[in-house]
């Protein structure tokens, strides 16, 4: 037998699955540890679960403790929320190798998919916890949003990354902790307005009803966009710009993406 | 672009194939070590884990996706070979894990391959296991049954010591000492099973031990695999 095997041409297009009106929107919720993207989650499912048919899953780096977070808070019956194991690769897991969430998030819809054809219209998918590089990739989620907390430290929204400064929605959670951690909320939403050239900033706390109405109006009207098939989804970046701490610029510093090699 | 008269080396698509970055989910996939280790083994069982897994569970994985694969070629019904394969995999953790690994590669490889008739006869089955989708891929690239049986045992070679990695405290390099130490044994393995071709000549053997460690898996609330 030869050792070759005719070729065939790959199906090369990254993904040829058009925008879809009819399955849910798939939101990606990432950003650090501990920032608030579970508990971001918890208040998306009480205050939309009356509105909207939700879905979640959840990506933990070393537990289920997320998905059994979201499951105990009581705001969605527990059987709409799955956990995924990343074997410790939580940026592959979104990213790189989106096999598993992929699955469980069409396992998820055809679960609650009715006999008329009609299932849900939300599925909230959240990221390990992990650091300031980790996006989700556009073929796994249709929209996404980078939560960062003030008590995070005033300067992370000013210093970007793709989530940062890419992302659909970035939340600068917990506003309402700023006066104990010395940070000002305020300065910080503008500065991370300015990183991220017009795209839209939400200061947020769950105690802020005002607040809490305005990111509930960002995923209606996201929703509203996908069902008419007018969301693309974006992809933030693939990698934060770095810093040179180099002759040329380490006076006064400078973060830039480049396309060469390092040495 | 392809040149779609050019032929592809077969080496090459084996390669393809093997690659950990393979989007098929291998990352989540601990080939059972993860329970093994909760259950007191330690790092030096990793390469008695790894022959024991090559001389049963990975056996009847093999040997399943070989005899698959005859059928597939002769364009004969898989049910029986599914279920020779279910009636020797007892672990219902583990023939749901095999299962899904199936989804996540015939979701890639009938991206990448579509319309090829082995991938159309399993797709047919609402539940493949992985080694019949794992034929399937086989049959569609032309690999031969040596390789196929091949790939199985150094895929799961690998998956358990990538994953030791993630779970004790090693030296990466000790680690793909243990991988090339255990290569003559995958070796063994394939041409053992390579001229199987009916469903009864799959080997029954498991590895309670193993299958126990896998349904305890399932049960446990800190894991970083999935199984």
């Amino acid at each position: 037998m030869p050792d070759h095997t005719p070729s065939r041409p790959l199906a090369g297009a990254p993904d040829s699955e058009a925008p879809s009106s009819t399955r849910a929107l798939r939101l990606g919720v990432c950003g650090p540890v501990g920032t608030g993207k579970s508990s971001l989650i918890a208040l998306l499912c009480r205050e939309l679960a009356g509105e909207l048919q939700l879905g979640v899953i959840t990506n933990d780096i070393y537990t289920d403790e997320d998905a059994r977070f979201l499951r105990s808070a009581g705001v969605l019956d527990p059987a709409r929320i799955r956990a995924v194991e990343t074997g410790a690769c939580p940026h592959t897991a979104i990213r790189d190798d989106i096999t598993a969430n992929l699955i469980a998030a069409e396992e998820l819809e055809a679960d609650f998919t009715n006999a008329g054809g009609t299932g849900l219209d939300l599925v909230l998918i959240e990221s390990g916890g992990d650091n300031l590089t980790a996006t989700f990739s556009p073929a796994l989620v249709d929209v996404q949003v980078f939560v960062l907390d003030v008590a995070g430290g005033g300067d992370v929204a000013r210093k970007g990354g793709p989530g940062i400064e890419r992302a659909d929605l970035l939340v600068v959670n917990k506003t309402d902790l700023a006066v104990h951690v010395g940070v000002d909320a305020t300065l910080m939403v503008a500065e991370a307005g300015a990183a991220r050239d017009g795209r839209p900033v939400l200061g947020l706390t769950r105690t802020d009803q005002a607040s809490v109405a305005r990111l509930c109006a960002w995923v209606r009207a996201q929703l509203a966009s996908h069902r008419i098939g007018a969301l693309v989804p974006q992809d933030p970046g693939p990698m934060a710009p770095h810093f040179h701490a180099d002759a040329a610029n380490g006076l006064t510093g400078g973060w830039h993406v480049h396309d060469h090699a390092h040495a | 672009m392809t040149d779609s008269r050019r032929t592809i080396h077969r080496d090459l698509v084996l390669m393809l194939l093997a690659d950990a970055r393979l989007p098929v989910a291998g990352h989540t996939q601990s080939a059972t070590l993860e329970p093994a280790l909760r259950a007191g083994l330690g790092p030096a069982d990793v390469p008695g884990f790894v022959a024991t897994r090559l001389r049963t569970v990975t056996r009847v994985e093999a040997a399943t996706a070989v005899v698959a694969l005859h059928h597939l070629r002769r364009g004969l019904d898989l049910s029986a070979v599914e279920a020779a394969w279910s009636a020797r995999t007892t672990s219902p953790a583990m023939r749901a894990t095999s299962r899904s690994q199936a989804r996540a590669l015939l979701r890639l490889v009938s991206r990448l391959w579509p319309g090829t008739e082995a991938l159309r006869a399993v797709s047919s089955s609402t539940t493949p296991c992985r080694a019949v989708v794992l034929a399937a891929t086989a049959a569609s690239l032309d690999l031969e049954a040596t390789a196929l049986a091949r790939l199985i045992g150094y895929d799961d070679v690998q998956t358990v010591c990538s994953a030791a990695l993630k779970l004790l405290p090693l030296d990466p390099a000790d680690v793909t000492g243990w991988v090339a130490s255990a290569l003559p044994a995958v070796d063994a393995l394939a041409d053992e099973v390579a001229h199987l071709t009916r469903p009864d000549d799959v080997p029954a053997s498991g590895a309670p031990q193993i299958e126990a460690w896998a349904q305890a898996h399932v049960h446990t609330t800190r894991r970083l695999f999935s199984a």
